[in-house]
C-alpha cells in the first residue's frame, strides 16, 4: 500500500509560476508525485458541461486557499508527508475576491475568463416572473420585505473523506473503496479525469461515517489516488485530516436574499419576489441547485400568488459550495417565515391562525407548477403547536422567553437531474433461502439499507432476517444515482418493490411450468406459492430457492414526470411533496446574548413511517443540525481562508444543547409512495433554522436578518432595542492610551505589514515525529531538557499534541515528568495546599481536601474542558497552554507566530473572542482556566530549574498569553495556594459558549469577611486579557 | 514572489512499552510520536477506535485508560508504559453484546456509527463509576463525544435505559 498526501494552496488566489516535483521524489520511501498535467482527462463534469470549470488539480492558478496544487504517493504517510514538504513551488499572488460583494465589485478581478459568461464572476443568472407579480404587489394591501444573509455551513462528518483506489495493471481495471454517497458520481467523474473507461471503475462498498449532502459531489482525493494507483501500478490510500476536511472538503452555500412578499387585507399571499446572490465558491459542484431551492419555496411554500425569481450564482475566492443537507431550503424558509411572521403580526393574526389560512393542501397547483397530491401540512401545524402548548405560551412568556413556529416543503422523488430520474435494484435469492440486495446507493447512516431490506421483505411478505443488503458496490449492484436529493426511500425504495414483484413472477414461471399449470393460476403469499386449484401442491419460499438455485432478478423504478422547464423552472418537480411544521421554544440569557433552547416540537407529513426508529434518529438529527445552522454554524474567513478550523470554534451541537424534542408523523399515504411514503430524513432540517429564529424574535422582540443568531447578535440586539450603547471610548483611559493610538494607526499600518509579513514571516514548525522521553527524576527531567535544544515538558498532552499538529509547537523532544515523586500528589503545608504540577484536572476535582478547602475550585475546574481532557490535562499544563486565537491557530502569518515584522489579524478582523482589554501587539486572550482562579486564591508556582528553584506567583506568571516567565528548562513542580483566611469564600464564574468550551470571560472572586461587611475583595478575570485581568 | 519554506524535520526514536489491552498483555515497540490511537489501529489492528479530529475534540478516539476515559488521540503510547487500555472492543464478552451495547442497539443510538465506539466508551466510564447516574451526569460525560447524526436524544435514552437495568 502506498500513502497520498496532497500539497494545498496557501492562497486564495495567486498564479503558480513554477512546480519541481523532483526535490519531492528524491525523499527517500517516495514513489511518485503528480500535479494536474499528469491527468490525461478533461475537467469535472459536476452539475454539468456548461458549468464544468474545474480540473483534477490546479492548473496555473490557484483560485482558493487549500486547493490541491500536487500529490506524492510513498511507503508511508510519514514519507508522503515529507515528500510533499519538499515539493518546490512558487506562487504569484494576487488580490481575492473572497465575498459576493469583492466579486462583483467594479473591477473585481476575474476568477474564471470565460467565453460564456454572462458578466464578471457570474456563473448564472435566473430572473423568472411566474405571473404579474409586479402588479400583485400594487394590488397588495400590506407589503413586507428585508434583507437576510447567511454563511456558510460545513456538514461536519464525523468521518473525514478517505479512500483507497487500486489499479490492476493486468486487467486494466480500477477498483475504489471510498465513504462517497453517490458511486455512480465518483465513476463518472474518475472516468472523465483519469481518462479511463466507465467499465474500469469499480466502486466498492464501505461503512461510511456520515454524508449529510458532504459526500455526494466529485471526489478531488479520490481522482489524485486513482491515477497514483494507475501510475504506480500499486494501492493507493489517502485519509483526510480535520483540518484538510474543513479547507477542501465540500460545504453549503452562503447567500444573500431581498425577499418581498405581497399579502391583501386578509393576509392571503398574493405575490412573492426574491432577489438573491448564491455564493458559488471557487468551483462550480451544486451551485445551482441552491438557486433552484431558492426559487422552489420561494413560489410553494404555502398559498402563493404568484412569485418572481431574480438570482445570481457568483464566483468567490473560497472554497468551492457541494451540498449539504436541505441543499439551501433552511436559509430561503427562513427568510420567507421571518415575514409570514411580520405580516401575522402586522394584521393581528395568531401566527399559527394565519399559518393555517394559508397553507398548502391537496389538490394546489402552485405558481411553480407543482402539483401537490397529498398534503399534511395543517395537521403538521396543529399538532407541533399543540405540543409545544401555543395556546398557553404564546404571549404569555416571561420577559426573554420565547416560543416560534415554522413549516417547511420538500420535493420527494424529484426529476432535477437526468440520471436521478430512475432506479435499479436487484435481489439476488440463493439456494438456502437467503436474499441479497444490491444497490449503488450508499447508506451514510441513514439506515437505508434496513429501509430497503424492509420494503423488500414485506413485498414478499417475509421477515427481514434472510434479507442483506450490499450497497455502492457499482459491480454487483446496477445503476442509480446513489443517496442524494431525499431519493433512496422514494425511488430505490420503488425500484426495490419492483424487484420484489419481479422475483415472484420470476418463481411464479418457473413453479407452473413444473407443476404443469398456467403461471396465473400459481398463487403467492406470504412466502408461499400454492397451486389455486390443488391445495396438496405449496413449495415455501425457501424450498423455491433449493429446487431452482441461485436466481438473480432486476426491478427498475422510473418518475414518470417531465423536466421542469430549464429557463423558468416551472413544472412537476416530484412525484411527491413532503411538508412539516417545527415550533420551538427558548430562553435568552439577557447578560450574554446566549439561547438555550428549551422545547422543540417537530410533525411532519412523511406519507408512511416505514422504520419508526430510523425515521425518529433522522429527525432528531436533522433538528439538531438545524439547531447549529441557527445558532452557531459559520465559517469565519480570512481573506478567504477559513480560520474557525476545529471542532471547538466551529461549533456543532453537544450533547449538552439537546433540548427536549417531541416527533410526531402525520401519515397521509401518498399514491406513488414506496407503501406510501415520502421522501423525511433530509428536510427535518429544513424547518428548524426558522422557527428557532422566530422563537428568538418573540424573546427579545428584534428579528434578525443574519445567520447564525451568535451570543454576539443577540447581545447586539438587545442593546439597541434598550438604546444602550457601551461606552467605548478606550482611549479616555489612561492604561489604554497606549493601545486605543495603535488601534486608530492600524488600518494604514495592517496591509503594509501583511505585505511585509510575507517576505519575513517565520516559518512554522513542521513536525510530524518527535523523540519522547520519560523522566523519574527532578534532575533527570531538567537535564533532558537542558541537553535538548527546543525540547518540552509533556503533561497530559492534550495541548501539546494537537499543537505539533496545527503547526503550533515544534519541539524536537517531549519529556514526560509524571514520574517524578511527588508532582501527582497533593499534600498540606503549613501554610498551603501544595498541588503537584502533573496533578489532572479531574484529579483535582476529586480531591477531598481541595473540597474541603477551595470548593470553589472544585466547582471551578469543573468547568474546564470535557471529561476525557480533564482526566489527562494536567495542573501545570493548563496554566502554560496555548493562546487560541483562530488566526495564529489556522496557520495565519500573524504578530504572534511569524514575528514583529507580521500583523495581529485580530485587530481588524473577526476578533469577537479576543482580549478586550489590554491587548498590545498580539490581542489573544489567555484562556487558561486556573490562572484566574489560583492568581485570586494568592497561588504561587514553584519551579525548578538547573540547581535553582524559583516561587512565582501566578500574577506574575505570565508575559503575554500562552507566554510563562519560565526558562527553557524550567519546570514547574507544584503549585502552593494559601490555605484559607477566616471567613473567606472563593467561586469562578465562566461564560463559554458551549460547557467545555474555553472561556468567553470568567471571573474569580475572592472575599473575607462577613455578609455585613467585606473587608477584603479580590477579583481576577480570565478570556479578556493576555494576562489574567 | 513569496517562496514557501521548506524545514521538514523529523527525528523519532521508539520506545518499548507494555500494555493491558482488552486484558490481554501485550510487550510493544511504538514510536515516540505514535498516539495509543495510531498503535491500537495499526499496530493492533484494533480498527474499533475511530479518529474524527486527532485532537481531542470529538471524542471519537476514547478508550478507557486504567479506567478512566481518555482521548487515545492525544495520548502518547510510549508515556503509558505498564497501564491497562480498554477498548469497544473489549466491551463484548464471547460475542454476548455489554449491557450498554445492547441499549444503543435498541434505541437506534447510532446512525452511521462513527461517534459509537467513543460514545460507548465515555457511558461505559460513567456506568463504572456511578450505577445511577443523573441526567446531568450523562451529559457531563458525553459533552466531549459528538455525534454529528442523532442529535443525541436516542443516545441519552440509551445510556438512561441501561444505567436502569443494571
Ligand atoms: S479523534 Fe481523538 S478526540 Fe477526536
Ligand atoms: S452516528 Fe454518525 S456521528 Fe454519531
Amino acid at each position: 500500500m502506498l500513502y497520498c498526501a496532497i500539497l494545498r494552496s496557501p492562497h486564495a488566489a495567486a498564479d503558480i509560476l513554477n512546480i519541481d516535483l523532483t526535490p519531492a521524489l528524491a525523499v527517500s520511501g517516495v514513489v511518485d508525485a503528480v500535479t494536474v498535467d499528469d491527468f490525461s482527462g478533461s475537467r469535472y463534469v459536476n452539475y454539468g458541461p456548461a458549468y464544468s470549470d474545474r480540473h483534477a488539480m490546479a492548473k496555473d492558478k490557484v483560485r482558493f486557499y487549500g486547493e490541491e496544487v500536487a500529490a506524492v504517493a510513498a511507503e508511508s504517510v510519514q514519507a508522503a508527508w515529507l515528500g510533499v514538504r519538499a515539493i518546490s513551488i512558487g506562487y504569484k499572488e494576487h488580490a481575492a475576491a473572497p465575498t459576493v460583494e469583492a466579486a462583483l465589485a467594479a473591477g473585481a478581478p476575474d476568477i474564471h475568463p470565460r467565453r460564456d459568461k454572462l458578466s464578471s464572476n457570474v456563473v448564472q443568472s435566473v430572473d423568472v416572473q411566474l405571473g404579474d407579480t409586479a402588479g400583485a404587489f400594487d394590488r397588495a394591501a400590506l407589503v413586507v420585505e428585508g434583507d437576510y444573509e447567511h454563511g456558510v455551513v460545513w456538514p461536519v462528518c464525523m468521518e473525514t473523506n478517505a479512500a483507497v483506489a487500486s489499479f490492476d495493471r493486468a486487467t486494466g481495471k480500477l477498483e475504489v473503496w471510498c465513504g462517497t454517497q453517490a458511486p455512480f458520481f465518483v465513476r463518472k467523474e474518475l472516468a472523465q479525469v483519469i481518462g479511463l473507461e466507465l467499465k474500469n471503475i469499480i466502486v466498492r462498498s464501505v461503512a461510511i461515517g456520515g454524508g449529510f449532502g458532504g459526500k455526494s459531489q466529485a471526489p478531488e482525493q479520490i481522482a489524485i489516488a486513482a491515477l497514483l494507483s494507475k501510475r504506480t501500478g500499486r494501492p493507493v490510500k489517502v485519509v483526510l485530516s480535520r483540518d484538510e476536511e474543513y479547507i477542501a472538503g465540500k460545504s453549503d452555500h452562503a447567500k444573500r436574499m431581498s425577499l418581498r412578499t405581497a399579502v391583501d387585507a386578509e393576509g392571503n399571499i398574493l405575490a412573492r419576489a426574491v432577489d438573491a446572490l448564491v455564493d458559488n465558491g471557487a468551483y462550480t459542484h451544486m451551485g445551482p441547485v441552491y438557486v433552484s431551492a431558492v426559487r422552489q419555496r420561494t413560489a410553494n411554500l404555502y398559498r402563493v400568488g404568484t412569485a418572481g425569481i431574480r438570482a445570481k450564482l457568483v464566483y468567490t475566492n473560497k472554497l468551492p459550495g457541494g451540498s449539504y443537507r436541505g441543499m439551501g431550503a433552511p436559509g430561503i424558509i427562513w427568510a420567507i417565515e421571518s415575514q409570514i411572521d411580520e405580516i401575522a403580526e402586522k394584521l393581528n393574526l395568531d401566527p399559527v391562525d394565519y399559518r393555517l389560512r394559508i397553507a398548502n393542501q391537496a389538490g394546489d397547483v402552485t405558481p411553480l407548477g407543482w402539483k401537490i397530491t397529498s398534503c399534511g401540512l395543517s395537521e403538521c401545524l396543529t399538532k407541533a403547536a399543540e405540543r409545544i402548548g401555543w395556546k398557553d405560551k404564546k404571549g404569555k412568556l416571561p420577559p426573554y422567553r420565547g416560543i416560534g413556529i415554522a413549516s417547511m416543503i420538500h420535493p420527494s422523488g424529484s426529476v432535477l437531474y437526468a440520471e436521478g430520474n430512475f432506479s435499479n435494484i436487484a435481489i439476488e435469492l440463493h439456494p438456502d433461502g437467503r436474499m441479497t440486495v444490491f444497490t449503488q446507493t450508499a447508506d451514510a447512516g441513514t439506515w437505508q439499507n434496513t429501509v430497503l431490506a424492509q420494503l423488500v421483505a414485506e413485498t414478499l411478505g417475509v421477515t427481514m432476517e434472510g434479507i442483506s443488503v450490499v450497497h455502492m458496490d457499482t459491480e454487483l449492484g446496477p445503476d442509480d444515482l446513489g443517496s442524494a436529493a431525499s431519493r433512496v426511500t422514494f425511488v430505490t425504495g420503488n425500484a426495490a418493490i419492483a424487484a420484489g414483484k419481479n422475483l415472484v413472477s420470476k418463481l411464479r414461471e418457473r413453479i407452473a411450468s413444473e407443476w404443469g399449470i398456467g403461471a396465473d393460476e400459481v398463487k403467492y403469499e406470504a412466502g408461499v406459492f400454492s397451486n389455486a386449484r390443488d391445495k396438496r401442491r405449496e413449495l415455501t419460499l425457501p424450498q423455491a430457492a433449493q429446487r431452482f438455485g441461485s436466481l438473480r432478478v432486476e426491478g427498475r423504478y422510473e418518475i414518470g414526470l417531465e423536466r421542469p422547464d430549464p429557463i423558468t423552472g416551472y413544472g412537476n418537480y416530484a412525484a411527491a411533496y413532503a411538508f412539516g411544521a417545527q415550533a420551538v421554544e427558548v430562553e435568552v440569557d439577557r447578560g450574554t446574548g446566549h439561547v438555550t433552547i428549551l422545547n422543540i416540537a417537530s410533525a411532519q407529513d412523511v406519507g408512511r413511517v416505514i422504520n419508526p426508529t430510523a425515521l425518529e434518529g433522522q429527525t432528531y438529527g436533522g433538528i439538531m443540525q438545524g439547531v447549529g445552522m441557527a445558532l452557531s454554524e459559520d465559517v469565519v474567513f480570512e481573506n478567504g481562508r477559513p480560520v474557525n478550523r476545529s471542532l471547538i470554534n466551529y461549533r456543532v451541537p453537544r450533547i449538552r444543547d439537546t433540548p427536549n424534542i417531541s416527533i410526531d408523523f402525520i401519515e397521509t399515504a401518498d399514491a406513488l409512495g414506496p407503501f406510501g411514503a415520502k421522501a423525511a430524513g433530509e428536510p427535518t432540517i429544513n424547518a428548524t433554522v426558522a422557527a428557532v429564529a422566530n422563537a428568538v424574535a418573540d424573546a427579545v422582540g428584534v428579528r434578525f436578518h443574519k445567520l447564525p443568531i451568535t451570543p454576539e447578535a443577540v447581545l447586539a440586539a438587545i442593546r439597541k432595542r434598550n438604546q444602550q450603547q457601551p461606552q467605548l471610548k478606550p482611549y479616555l483611559r489612561a492604561y489604554n492610551a497606549e493601545i486605543a493610538t495603535v488601534r486608530k494607526l492600524y488600518p494604514a499600518m495592517f496591509p503594509v505589514m501583511k505585505k511585509a509579513g510575507k517576505y519575513l514571516a517565520q516559518p512554522r514548525p513542521q513536525v510530524r515525529e518527535f523523540e519522547t522521553a520519560i523522566a523519574n527524576t527532578l534532575d533527570d527531567a531538567i537535564a533532558q531538557a537542558a541537553a535538548t535544544e527546543g525540547s518540552r515538558f509533556l503533561g497530559g498532552g492534550t495541548d501539546l499534541l494537537p499543537g505539533i499538529r496545527q503547526g503550533v509547537y515544534g519541539p524536537s523532544k517531549l519529556i514526560s515528568y509524571r514520574g517524578v515523586p511527588g508532582v501527582r500528589e497533593i499534600v498540606t503545608t503549613d501554610t498551603a495546599v501544595r498541588v503537584g504540577a502533573a496533578v489532572t484536572i479531574n484529579g483535582l476535582i476529586n480531591d477531598e481536601l481541595i473540597l474541603e478547602k477551595f470548593p470553589g475550585l472544585t466547582k471551578g475546574a469543573s468547568l474546564i474542558a470535557t471529561s476525557q481532557i480533564r482526566n489527562r490535562a494536567t495542573v501545570a499544563g493548563d496554566l502554560c497552554q496555548e493562546k487560541r486565537c483562530w488566526f495564529f491557530r489556522s496557520a495565519t502569518p500573524c504578530y504572534r507566530f511569524s514575528g514583529p515584522a507580521c500583523p495581529c489579524y485580530a485587530v481588524l478582523g473577526d476578533n469577537r473572542h479576543h482580549s478586550i482589554l489590554g491587548a498590545g501587539r498580539c490581542a489573544a486572550p489567555c484562556v487558561a482556566d486556573l490562572a484566574p482562579m489560583l492568581s485570586c486564591l494568592g497561588a504561587e508556582v514553584v519551579t525548578a530549574g538547573s540547581g535553582t528553584t524559583r516561587r512565582i506567583p501566578v500574577e506574575q506568571l505570565y508575559v503575554w498569553a500562552g507566554e510563562t516567565v519560565l526558562n527553557p528548562a524550567e519546570l514547574i513542580t507544584s503549585i502552593e495556594i494559601p490555605k484559607p483566611q477566616a471567613r473567606s469564600a472563593f467561586h469562578y464564574e465562566k461564560y463559554a459558549r458551549w460547557q467545555g468550551d474555553f472561556a468567553e470571560a470568567s471571573a474569580a472572586v475572592r472575599l473575607v469577611g462577613t455578609a455585613k461587611r467585606i473587608e477584603e475583595a479580590s477579583i481576577v478575570l480570565g478570556g479578556v486579557a493576555p494576562k489574567p485581568a | 514572489m513569496a517562496r514557501d519554506s521548506k524545514t521538514p524535520t523529523s527525528k523519532s526514536g521508539t520506545t518499548a512499552v507494555s500494555l493491558s489491552v482488552n486484558g490481554v498483555d501485550r510487550k510493544l515497540v511504538v514510536g515516540q510520536h505514535e498516539s495509543i490511537a495510531d498503535v491500537l489501529r495499526d499496530r493492533l489492528d484494533l480498527r474499533g477506535t475511530k479518529i474524527g479530529c486527532n485532537s481531542g475534540e470529538c471524542g471519537a478516539c476514547t478508550v478507557l485508560l486504567d479506567g478512566v476515559a481518555v482521548c487515545s488521540c492525544v495520548t502518547l503510547a510510549a508515556t503509558v508504559s505498564e497501564s491497562s487500555v480498554v477498548t469497544v472492543e473489549g466491551l463484548a464478552r464471547e460475542g454476548e453484546l455489554q449491557e450498554l451495547q445492547q441499549a444503543f442497539m435498541e434505541h437506534g443510538a447510532f446512525q452511521c456509527g462513527f461517534c459509537t465506539s467513543g460514545m460507548l466508551m465515555s457511558a461505559y466510564a460513567l456506568l463504572s463509576q456511578q450505577r445511577k447516574p443523573s441526567d446531568e451526569a450523562i451529559r457531563t460525560a458525553l459533552q466531549g463525544n459528538i455525534c454529528r447524526c442523532t442529535g443525541y436524544v436516542q443516545i441519552l435514552n440509551a445510556v438512561r435505559d441501561a444505567a436502569a437495568r443494571s
